[in-house]
């Protein structure tokens, strides 16, 4: 059995779906084979049971024949052998082809990601790669599961009507035409049944999904009440989901009365022509019982067929997400003729000239920004998320290799990730820094104290997205990691927002030090940390409107609206399609938040 | 400081499995019965197709034959027709059980007291709801009936056997020993190996999850290699856990297989043997190996169900181990009219975790009306002196009293219309954003609701909204800022007028854009009540009547703003730094 995962998961074609699903089965073609074969060996050890029974039945009992008895009995547990081995060598095969393609494609899907970046979530929705992970993958390894079965109910198919034909004409076109018939016929059911059993799924969903909002603001609910609603409207569901269920079973119950009915019914009548036929002496009564047995069986290798129909289709629709994911290239492009860095810091190590932003090389440089463009913005300029004229120490960012450029300049900014893993990883994640690294950082971060809530120290385990961990906490820590990851400039946005001004104090006090010979970059309108920068900025809609020290700037009454009061005389930032709330009701109502000294 | 909840034990689920059953008892014996008529008519065909190879074998007329099948369909409509109600009826009574478990269930969780909830986190909870309540779906829709049927067939079938003949039917007892064996060899190990499958292979989605949603942090630092090396991790975990229950399939389905054949060569040897020496007819024996080759499916099906019934089983366990046994404090009549709103905390201490005080012993008492802000740094126990004040948790020692009452003391519907707890935790329920407002007096008017977003200074964007009030919000609706959210929560307050609120906002992650226009709302809300803020920001502290500065579970300054920074200690410094003056 192949280990897992791949060293190698390979370079997938993504073409369309079917070109996908062939190269991942490409990929895996010697186990397929194989499992075709054990499900062959399988699938024709249970068709040749019936006929062994009715061989002992007509040679050994018929005939009173003790030793045919005592050999068609050795041939049927043979048979009985072969199938059990057959079966579990197929069942480990089957297993292993699923996992070996649902893996690969999450290798592949996975690598893909991570080297997209930022790029990501730009272009794709994340729910639609989370579904990846979720249902696609198992379709695909379904896909590639269900081929080892498919052969072996093709080869006993045809084996099966081979020997009925060579039994009886007759009969063996009844069973064989007969069945595929049964097979199709059970069809028309399954089709509303589907269609009930999806409706019964979204609406179950959507119950999970109110069980989980309930919880979620549990804290709310129970802090100023409003549970009897809940309660009760969760029951109205959840009563929605019971009749929807009642339909389900309306319709699932017809298809279990006609999953007897059919088969029963054309059991009957190969029994009744099989009993005519013996009767006429043209049959055996043992192949009587035979004929019996394998219109039983055919219905196997049948409803296989359908049911591989029905997930290559699903298969290839698990492919085309797939593929429209790994047919994302990333946004921005490196350089057709890279320039090498310039070594050691500059003078000016950093500079924006739509904005004016220049970035002393060794320095900590705050920038307030306010207005039309978000800080946020101005620092994915800098960091090169977007294209722009940004000089690193005098070369355009554009004309650096783009791995090179996120090597040298790190953006921390407020969306920045956790991941789970020990707290060690999540601060180091190359692994190589010695602890006392790792402590100072979390020193300068004023972080300390969240390890000592860690029952094991560095080596807790963080939840994923730092789960575990409080909002406070999880900005500190994201802090942490920036410090150690030690850049030529680091860049960060609104890194203390999250925390108490005791806290925020700290670190202002401690960035600087951290940070000694390392250029520092923090969009902030934090008065804490302005005032422990080497140089303010202030940017106002999108151009430096002011720099110098923190309390120098503190004389212009719109820089000191914004980090004293955090006052934004922008344009207030709505979300999209909605409007700006009316500030004229600054009218009522005490408003002590204008109450400056 | 997360602890998991308790999971009811073997006897406790057991009990309960019952007097769910017991609710029902029309239902039930209707399904059993019917299921038992339908098995019944389907050991008919065996035996008729017996009797037909055996009359075929003596020589028989046309007539004979023709009459022997029509009785067979005849058993086979009546199977069929039987099975279709049998299987209608037990299908409902399980979604109906299904039903009232899962709001039991929800209905506990909506009675866990709040100390409770803050203790446990919402990850167990969560799991709870979701991943327990759909593996017991599964089991209730599934595994109860399937196994039920399977059981009476199997049993209905080895009762034909038994009536075809005694001795022809005693070979395929030789299989029992076997399948006894390993199947219980493989359902000891089988629930512990699954679970840990499903949670592998959780962890493999929740990989490719974190690599895609922090993919830009993933560029940022460049870890490319490390997202890599975790699938990789995740991946060789999973199939670790997949091979070993495969292992586990790769002994008992074999072993299985060979004991379903094991009885059909028996019967076929033995009674062979019996039909030489004229114990037993031809008839007897066909159909016997029949009823033998029949019985392969049912109790195929019966041991492949009962793995899944484990885990149902243990997931019904998890969902009743949330219980709201733990009464919500009791009602004692109150001494005096307990209407009185000064709120005082006399020695004081709360621990977590016994010998560690979090709170050591803190005296606070706050004037009806005034506004107290709390500052110190993180971890010094502002909060969990905010949850105290509050009411959440009772003191480990010391009291808190509202009014002379202790406040621990008060049903919580009491303890709510004097003191609330605002967190910024920005929760929008999935409703209309009328639901969202009324939460605390569902009985709530319009009016009254337009009132109460008014004064928050939220009715403008609200009636921008599609449907305005009746607008549906929260997951799968209209997305709103996390102003907005916090908006609703203040409108919420606002209807629920209590007299003193406790606001933590330690957790605050609100875009400091947004701030400004939220503390106008606040404002409105705040006006006329006590408020004890546990500030974040120092304008909020430079605003209140006084602030109390709390450090190491104590406090260890207290007084007006002016009166603190004159007297030059912590807080002066703190101030002065975030003014920018020496």
């Amino acid at each position: 059995m192949r280990t897992l995962p791949l060293a190698d998961p390979g370079i997938p074609v993504h073409r369309t779906p079917a070109a996908y699903l062939r190269w991942v089965a490409r990929k895996q073609g010697g186990a397929i084979a194989a499992a075709m074969g054990f499900g062959v060996l399988w699938m024709l050890a249970q068709a040749l049971m019936p006929a062994a029974i009715g061989k002992a039945i007509d040679e050994g009992l018929g005939h009173r024949d003790a030793t045919a008895l005592l050999d068609w009995s050795a041939v049927l547990l043979g048979l009985g052998a072969v199938q059990a081995a057959a079966g579990v060598m197929r069942h480990r095969l089957a297993v292993s082809n699923w996992l070996t393609a649902a893996y690969r494609t999450v290798q592949v899907v996975t690598r893909h990601s991570a080297r997209l970046g930022a790029t990501l979530p730009k272009r794709v929705a994340t729910g639609e790669v989370v579904t990846v992970g979720g249902t696609d993958i198992a379709q695909i390894g379904n896909t590639v599961e269900i081929a080892g079965r498919l052969a072996g109910s093709v080869v006993s198919f045809v084996t099966v009507a081979v020997i009925l034909l060579a039994t009886s004409v007759p009969l063996g076109l009844l069973v064989l035409i007969g069945v595929p018939v049964l097979v199709l016929a059970i069809g028309p059911v399954l089709r509303p049944l589907h269609h009930r059993q999806r409706a019964q799924r979204e609406l179950a969903g959507d119950l999970t999904t109110y069980a989980n909002d309930i919880v979620h603001g549990l804290r709310v609910l129970r802090g100023v009440g409003g549970e009897d609603v809940f309660a009760t409207r969760y029951a109205e569901r959840s009563q929605r989901v019971r009749a929807a269920g009642y339909r389900v079973a309306g319709v699932e119950s017809t298809l279990d009365a006609a999953q007897i009915l059919l088969p029963g019914i054309f059991v009957v009548l190969v029994t009744w022509l099989g009993a005519r036929f013996a009767l006429d002496g043209t049959i055996s009564a043992g192949q009587l019982v035979a004929f019996y047995g394998y219109a039983a069986f055919l219905v196997t290798p049948l409803s296989t067929g359908t049911e591989a129909a029905d997930k290559i289709t699903r298969g290839l629709v698990a492919a085309r997400r797939v593929v429209h994911i790994l047919g994302i290239t990333p946004e921005l492009a490196d350089p057709a003729d890279p320039v090498p860095v310039p070594g050691g810091p500059c003078e000016v190590e950093l500079a924006d000239p739509d904005s004016g932003v220049r970035v002393a090389g060794g320095s900590l440089t705050v920038l307030v920004v306010s207005g039309r463009l978000s800080g946020a913005d101005l620092a994915d300029r800098l960091g090169r998320y977007v294209d722009g004229p940004v000089l690193f120490r005098g070369v355009p960012l554009a004309r650096l290799p783009l791995a090179e450029v996120r090597r040298r300049i790190l953006v921390s900014d407020t969306g920045s990730r956790l991941f789970a893993g020990t707290l060690r990883t999540e601060l180091d994640p190359s692994g190589e820094l010695p602890d006392e690294r790792i402590h100072a950082a979390l020193a300068a971060a004023s972080g300390t104290d969240i390890l000592v809530g860690m029952p094991d120290g560095l080596d807790t385990a963080v939840e994923e997205r730092g789960r575990s961990v409080s909002g406070g906490q999880q900005q500190r820590l994201v802090l942490a990691r920036a410090l150690l990851a030690d850049p030529d400039v680091l860049v960060l946005v609104e890194p203390t927002s999250a925390v108490d001004a005791h806290t925020e104090a700290r670190i202002a006090a401690n960035l600087g030090t951290a940070r000694a010979g390392r250029t520092t970059v923090v969009v902030t309108a934090s008065p804490l940390l302005a005032a422990h920068a080497d140089t303010v900025l202030f940017v106002r809609d999108g151009h430096v409107a002011g720099a110098g020290a923190h309390t120098d700037l503190l004389a212009d009454p719109a820089y000191r609206g914004v980090v004293l009061r955090g006052d934004d005389d922008g344009d207030q930032p709505a979300p999209p399609d909605r409007p700006v709330p009316a500030a004229a009701g600054a009218g009522d109502g005490p408003n002590r938040a204008e109450a400056a000294e | 400081m997360t602890v998991q909840l308790p999971v009811a034990n073997a006897a406790q689920v057991r009990r309960y499995a019952r007097t769910l059953f017991r609710r029902h008892p029309r239902a039930l014996a209707a399904a059993l019965a019917l299921h038992a008529f339908a098995a019944i008519a389907g050991l008919a065909a065996p035996r008729l197709l017996g009797e037909l190879v055996q009359a075929v074998q003596d020589g028989t007329t046309r007539l004979t034959v023709d009459k022997v099948a029509v009785a067979i369909a005849v058993f086979v409509l009546a199977q069929s027709v039987l099975t279709r109600y049998a299987r209608l009826v037990s299908f409902r009574l399980g979604e109906r059980v299904l039903a009232e478990l899962r709001e039991e269930f929800v209905r506990r969780v909506l009675a866990l007291p709040l100390s409770t909830v803050e203790r446990a986190g919402t990850g167990d909870l969560l799991t709870r709801t979701s991943r327990d309540v759909d593996a017991l779906a599964r089991t209730v829709r599934f595994a109860v009936p399937e196994t039920l049927i399977a059981l009476v067939t199997t049993v209905l079938t080895l009762g034909a056997l038994a009536l075809v003949g005694p001795l022809v039917a005693l070979p395929c007892l030789v299989a029992v020993p076997i399948l006894w064996a390993s199947t219980r060899w493989y359902l000891r190990r089988a629930p512990a190996g699954y679970l840990r499958e499903n949670a592998a292979y959780s962890d493999v989605n929740e990989g490719l999850a974190e690599t895609v949603e922090g993919a830009r942090t993933v560029e940022a630092l460049r870890l490319l290699r490390q997202r890599v090396r975790r699938t990789d991790g995740d991946i060789g975990r999973s199939f670790a856990a997949e091979r070993y229950t495969l292992w586990l399939r790769s002994v008992w389905f074999p072993t299985a297989e060979i004991s379903y054949v094991i009885p059909t060569v028996a019967t076929l040897l033995v009674g062979g043997l019996l039909y030489t020496h004229h114990l037993a007819s031809l008839g007897q024996v066909t159909a016997a190996t029949l009823y033998v080759q029949q019985l392969i499916d049912p109790v195929d099906r019966l041991l492949s169900w009962l793995d899944e019934l484990q885990v149902g089983g243990a997931s019904l366990a998890r969902l009743l181990g949330v219980s709201s046994d733990e009464p919500e404090r009791p009602a004692k009549p109150l001494p005096g009219n307990g209407n009185g709103r000064e709120l005082v905390a006399t020695g004081v201490r709360y621990s977590y975790v016994d010998g560690r005080d979090v709170v050591r012993g803190i005296d606070l008492a706050v004037r009806p009306g005034e506004r107290l802000a709390m500052v110190g740094p993180s971890g010094a126990g502002k909060s969990t002196l905010g949850r105290l004040l509050a009411g959440i948790h009772p003191p480990r020692a010391g009291s808190v009293t509202v009014g002379g009452v202790p406040l621990a003391s008060l049903p919580l519907a009491e303890r709510r219309r004097r003191v609330a707890l605002v967190t910024q935790e920005h929760h929008v329920f999935v409703g209309t954003v009328a639901d969202n407002v009324a939460l605390p007096r569902p009985d709530a008017t319009e009016a009254e609701i337009r009132a109460a977003l008014r004064a928050v200074d939220a009715l403008g964007w609200v009636d921008a909204l599609p449907a305005g009030l009746s607008t549906v919000v929260g997951s799968g609706g209209e997305t709103l800022t996390p102003a907005q959210a916090q908006q609703l929560a203040l409108a919420r307050l606002v209807l629920a007028d209590p007299h003193t609120l406790v606001l933590d906002e330690a957790t605050s992650l609100i875009d400091p854009r947004a701030a400004r226009h939220l503390e106008r709302s606040l404002g409105a809300v705040l006006a006329g009540r006590t408020v004890i803020a546990i500030a974040h920001r120092l304008h909020t502290a430079h605003d209140a009547d006084r602030v109390a500065v709390v450090a190491d579970g104590r406090i260890t300054e207290l007084g007006p703003h002016t009166d603190l920074v004159a007297a030059d200690g912590d807080y002066a410094a703190l101030w002065s730094s975030w003014h920018g003056k020496p």
